[in-house]
C-alpha cells in the first residue's frame, strides 16, 4: 500500500535540482525570519537588563540640569545645578519609594589631559544607601569607603585602567589639588559608571564646598504604582524627573521604526520564497498534466489530487523552514561566540534569542503562507480533466 | 516643558548606549590623542606615517619580557603593565622614505597615568619628547617644552646604566634636570617610561631591522 | 456484477459528440448506438477523426456527450440532457472500469508493486486485498516487484499498467491502443495477455486499435467512418 505522503515526497525528487533550490529558498527566507525574530527579542531583554542595572529607575534632578555624566563632561561641566539634601526626606517617605540615595556630580577641568585638557567626571554617594541601590557591582580590587568622610575613591574599571591605579594608589582632584587614596577598583559593567570616579558624597561636598546635591536616585518598589510617584514627584519645586522607563519607552521607539523595517524586509523575503514554491509546483502540475489526468482514470477525485499536491507544497515549506531555523541556531550560537571574543564585554546572555517557542511561531508562519501560496496549484491540479490531459500529447 | 523633556530623554538614551564605548583590548594601549596633528608636530618634515601595533606576548613571549626587564633593571608592575598591552608604533615617512618612528608608553604616576611618547630617527637618536597627559599639580613644569629639549639627541646607550628602582643615572642622564622637585616621583616615573619605550622600540624595530633574532 | 438478465453490460444510445472549434461545429460522433455484452472483446477500427476515441472516451465515462443516452447495466448514466461533474464521473469510473494507454503512464519514481498499488491509495473496493501481487504473478511480473518504470522494457512496463489496471476489479477494461508503442513482438504478447484475461476471467474489453491482427483477436470487430460506426 502507498500513502498520499509517498506519492508527493517521491514526486518532489523527481526533478531533485529544483526542488533542491527551492529548498534553498525557503531556508534562506526562514533564516532570516527567525534570526531577526530572535534578534528582537534578545535586543529587548537585553535592554532592559541594562536599564535594570541601573539600580534606580527614577531619577530627581534641578530643572534644566543634564543628568548624564557623558553630557555634563562634554559640556564642560558648567550649567550644574543644584538640590537641596533635604528632598531625599520628603521623597523617601513616600509609599511607592524603596529605597533613596543622593548623589553630587561634579566635573574638574584637567588641563593636562591631552593637550586640550579634558574633563573629570565625581560622583559624590552615600555610603549607606548607594551600594545597596547597585548590589551586582563587583570590585576587581578592594571595596567600597570605609565612612563617610574618608578622603577615599572607587574607580570604575575603565577610569582605573587610563589611570594605571590599583588599590593604594593616590589620585588627584584636578582644579582642587586634593588627593584621595583609590580604595576599591570595580569590575567592568557596561555601563558609563565604568568610567566613573566614586567619592563619598560628604568629601566631594566638602571638595567642592556645596552642602547640596545634584541627583536623586529612587528605586521603586516592586508593585508600585510608578506613575502615580512620577506625577508625585512633578509637583516638587524647581526639579524635573527622569524615568528609565520612559526612556527605554523612547528607545524602543526608535528601534521600533528599524525594527519593523527589517521585519518587512524579511517578509518580503519570505513572500519570494513562496513565489518560488508556487511557481515550482504549478511547474511540476504543468509537467504532469497526464499523469494526473491518469490518476483521475484510477479513481483519485479533484479532492485527492489537491491534497496531493497541497501536500507537496507542505513537504517543501516544512523541510526548508526546519533547515532554515536550524542553520539560524547554528549561527546565532556562532556569532554569540564571535560577537564575544571581539568584545570582552558583552551583556549577558544570547544576543540573537532565538528559542523553542520562536522557532515553532517562525515555522508554523512559513507553512501557513507556503500552504496559502499551494492552494492555487493544488486547485489547478485538482481540475485536471482526464480527457483533456491526455489527449494533449 | 514636553519638547524639552523628549530631547533630554533622547540625549541620555543615545549617550547611555554610546558613551559607554568598549575597548577591543583586554589591555589599554597607547595612542596619540590626534595623530595627523602631533605627528606633524613632532617631525615637522614628515608627510604621512603608517600605524602599527606591538605586544610583547606575540613578538617574543615570555623570553623577549625578561630580556626587556633586564634591559631596564626593574619588574613590570601591577595588573595594568602585562605582557599583552598593545604598544603603538607610528612610522614616519617622508614621501616613500621613512624618517623616524614616533612610539608611547603608559607609566604609572603618583596621581595617574602618565603617557610618554618619543619621536625618534633611523638612528634611534630622541628628536622629540612629549608627555600627552600627566595628573599631578607640578604637570605643567613637566610638560613644558623646556623639559623635553633636554633629552634631544639621547639615544637608548645613554640609558642604559639608568637604575629606575633607585633613580641613579650617569652619563648624559645624569645631567638631566627635574624642574619640579616635589614630583620627583614622577620626575623618575617618565624617565623609567622613556627608558620602557626606548628598549621596546629597539625589540620591536631596530633589532628586527638589523636582523638580529 | 453490473449486469442485467440479458448480460448486457453497456449500452448506447443515439451518442452524439459536437465539438466547437473556432466559428465550426465539429461532429466527431453521430448518433452512434450499440450494445456491449458482458464478457464480450470489443474492438474499434478506423482512421483519424473517424470517431473511434471518441466513441471509446463516452462508453468509458471519460467524457459528456452532447446527446444522446448511455446505459451501465440498466442503469442510466448519461440522458435526458444531464452533465455529470467530474466528481460523479470518477465516482462510476472507479466502480467499472480500468483503463490502459498507449504510454503506458507509470510513475517513474514508485516501484512496480507501488505503481500498481497506486488506485488503492484513492479508491479500494472491498476484497482486493492481495490483487496487486496476484495479478502481477498472473501477468508474469513477480520477479520485478521492487524494479522501477525505468528498468524494465516496454512490453513489461504495459502489462504492469495492465495490473493497475485491473486492482480493483472493474467491470470493463477500455484499452486505447494498447500496442502503440511497442513493437510486433511485444504486440502479440500483449494481445495474448488481453485475449487471456478476457478467456479465463469474463473481462470485458473494449478495445481502440489500429493494428488489424491485434483487433480480430477480440472476435467482435466495428469499424468507425465519420462519426459512425459500422460493424461488420
Amino acid at each position: 500500500m502507498i500513502s498520499g505522503f509517498q506519492i508527493a515526497y517521491k514526486n518532489l525528487l523527481r526533478k531533485k535540482s529544483r526542488t533542491l533550490l527551492t529548498l534553498v529558498g525557503i531556508m534562506l527566507s526562514s533564516w532570516v525570519l527567525v534570526s531577526l525574530l530572535g534578534f528582537n527579542r534578545g535586543y529587548e531583554s537585553a535592554l532592559n537588563r541594562d536599564i535594570d542595572n541601573m539600580g534606580y529607575q527614577l531619577m530627581v534632578m534641578a530643572k534644566g540640569c543634564p543628568y548624564e555624566a557623558a553630557t555634563m563632561m562634554l559640556q564642560g561641566g558648567t550649567g550644574l545645578r543644584y538640590i537641596e539634601q533635604s528632598m531625599v526626606d520628603s521623597i523617601v517617605i513616600r509609599p511607592e519609594v524603596d529605597k533613596v540615595t543622593p548623589i553630587l556630580m561634579q566635573a574638574f577641568f584637567d588641563p593636562d589631559k591631552g593637550d586640550g585638557g579634558g574633563i573629570a567626571g565625581y560622583f559624590g554617594v552615600d555610603l549607606t544607601t548607594f551600594p545597596t541601590m547597585k548590589p551586582f557591582f563587583r570590585f576587581r580590587q578592594g571595596g567600597w569607603f570605609h565612612d563617610e568622610q574618608a578622603t577615599e575613591a572607587v574607580m570604575g574599571f575603565e577610569a582605573a585602567e587610563l589611570e594605571q591605579r590599583e588599590v593604594g594608589d593616590m589620585i588627584l582632584v584636578p582644579e582642587k589639588n586634593v588627593q584621595l587614596k583609590v580604595v576599591g577598583i570595580l569590575e567592568r559593567t557596561g555601563t558609563q559608571d565604568d568610567g566613573t570616579i566614586f567619592v563619598p558624597l560628604k568629601t566631594l561636598q566638602r571638595i567642592s564646598g556645596i552642602d547640596k546635591i545634584t541627583t536623586i536616585g529612587i528605586k521603586v518598589k516592586k508593585d508600585a504604582d510608578s506613575a502615580k510617584l512620577e506625577a508625585a514627584l512633578y509637583q516638587l519645586p524647581d526639579v524635573q524627573v527622569v524615568s528609565f522607563t520612559q526612556v527605554k519607552q523612547t528607545i524602543m521607539k526608535l528601534v521600533a521604526t528599524a525594527r519593523v523595517m527589517v521585519l518587512s524586509i524579511a517578509i518580503i523575503a519570505l513572500l519570494i520564497a513562496m513565489v518560488g514554491v508556487v511557481n515550482t509546483i504549478l511547474m511540476s502540475v504543468l509537467e504532469r498534466l497526464q499523469e494526473i489526468g491518469i490518476l483521475k482514470t484510477m479513481g483519485a477525485m479533484p479532492g485527492d489530487i489537491f491534497r496531493l499536491v497541497w501536500t507537496e507544497t507542505l513537504i517543501l515549506c516544512f523541510s526548508g523552514g526546519v533547515a532554515g531555523i536550524g542553520l539560524a541556531f547554528v549561527f546565532a550560537r556562532l556569532s554569540d561566540i564571535l560577537v564575544r571574543r571581539v568584545l570582552p564585554y558583552a551583556p549577558g546572555g544570547e544576543l540573537v534569542a532565538i528559542d523553542l517557542k520562536l522557532a515553532l511561531l517562525t515555522l508554523a508562519v512559513i507553512v501557513v503562507v507556503g500552504l496559502l501560496s499551494g492552494i492555487y496549484p493544488a486547485w489547478k491540479a485538482g481540475r485536471v480533466r482526464p480527457l483533456e490531459s491526455i489527449r494533449g500529447e | 516643558m514636553k519638547g524639552k523633556a523628549f530631547l533630554k530623554i533622547f540625549l541620555t538614551a543615545f549617550l547611555l548606549f554610546f558613551a559607554a564605548a568598549v575597548p577591543a583590548f583586554a589591555a589599554v594601549g597607547c595612542d596619540l590623542n590626534d595623530p595627523d596633528r602631533d605627528v606633524v608636530r613632532l617631525f615637522p618634515d614628515s608627510t604621512g606615517y603608517k600605524t602599527s601595533y606591538a605586544a610583547i606576548d606575540k613578538r617574543g613571549g615570555e623570553p623577549l619580557l625578561r630580556r626587556v626587564e633586564q634591559r631596564l633593571r626593574d619588574r613590570f608592575h601591577g595588573i595594568y603593565e602585562t605582557i599583552d598591552v598593545p604598544y603603538t608604533i607610528y612610522e614616519i615617512y617622508n614621501g616613500k622614505r621613512k624618517v623616524g618612528y614616533i612610539h608611547g608608553v603608559n607609566q604609572k604616576g603618583q596621581f595617574g597615568g602618565i603617557q610618554v611618547f618619543v619621536a625618534l630617527d633611523m638612528e634611534g637618536r630622541i628628536k622629540s619628547f612629549y608627555i600627552q597627559k600627566m595628573t599631578s599639580q607640578w604637570a605643567k613644569k613637566l610638560r613644558d617644552p623646556k623639559f623635553g629639549r633636554q633629552f634631544t639627541g639621547l639615544a637608548l646607550k645613554d640609558f642604559e646604566a639608568y637604575d629606575p628602582a633607585t633613580g641613579k643615572a650617569s652619563g648624559k642622564v645624569a645631567e638631566i634636570r627635574n624642574p619640579a622637585p616635589e614630583a620627583e616621583i614622577d620626575f623618575r616615573a617618565a624617565l623609567r617610561a622613556l627608558k620602557k619605550n626606548l628598549i621596546l622600540i629597539d625589540e620591536f624595530v631596530f633589532s628586527a631591522e638589523r636582523g638580529k633574532p | 456484477m453490473m449486469t442485467t438478465e440479458s448480460g448486457v453490460s453497456l449500452e448506447a444510445r443515439g451518442l452524439t459528440r459536437v465539438y466547437r472549434r473556432g466559428s465550426e461545429d465539429i461532429r466527431a460522433l453521430d448518433g452512434v448506438s450499440l450494445q456491449i455484452r458482458r464478457g464480450e472483446f470489443v474492438s474499434f477500427m478506423g482512421p483519424s477523426g473517424s470517431g473511434k476515441t471518441t466513441l471509446v472516451n463516452l462508453l468509458g465515462c471519460l467524457d459528456n456527450p452532447t446527446s444522446g443516452e448511455l446505459e451501465l447495466a440498466g442503469r442510466s448514466i448519461f440522458g435526458g440532457g444531464r452533465i455529470l461533474s467530474e466528481r460523479e464521473l470518477t465516482r462510476i469510473r472507479r466502480e467499472v472500469f480500468g483503463y490502459i494507454f498507449q504510454n503506458f503512464y507509470l510513475i517513474p519514481t514508485l516501484t512496480v508493486r507501488e505503481n500498481v498499488a497506486l488506485p488503492l491509495a484513492f479508491y479500494r473496493k472491498p476484497g482486493v486485498d492481495g490483487e496487486v501481487e496476484r495479478l502481477l504473478g498472473l501477468l508474469g511480473m513477480e520477479h520485478r516487484l521492487d524494479h522501477l518504470p525505468g528498468q524494465i522494457s516496454g512490453g513489461e512496463m504495459q502489462r504492469v499498467a495492465i495490473a493497475r489496471a485491473l486492482v480493483n476489479r472493474p467491470e470493463i477494461l477500455l484499452a486505447d491502443e494498447p500496442t502503440g508503442n511497442l513493437d510486433t513482438k511485444r504486440s502479440e504478447e500483449i494481445g495474448e495477455v488481453l485475449q487471456e484475461l478476457n478467456k479465463s476471467a469474463g473481462l470485458t474489453i473494449v478495445m481502440v486499435s489500429h493494428n488489424p491482427n491485434l483487433a480480430r483477436l477480440g472476435g467482435r470487430l466495428i469499424e468507425m467512418r465519420d462519426g459512425r460506426a459500422y460493424e461488420s
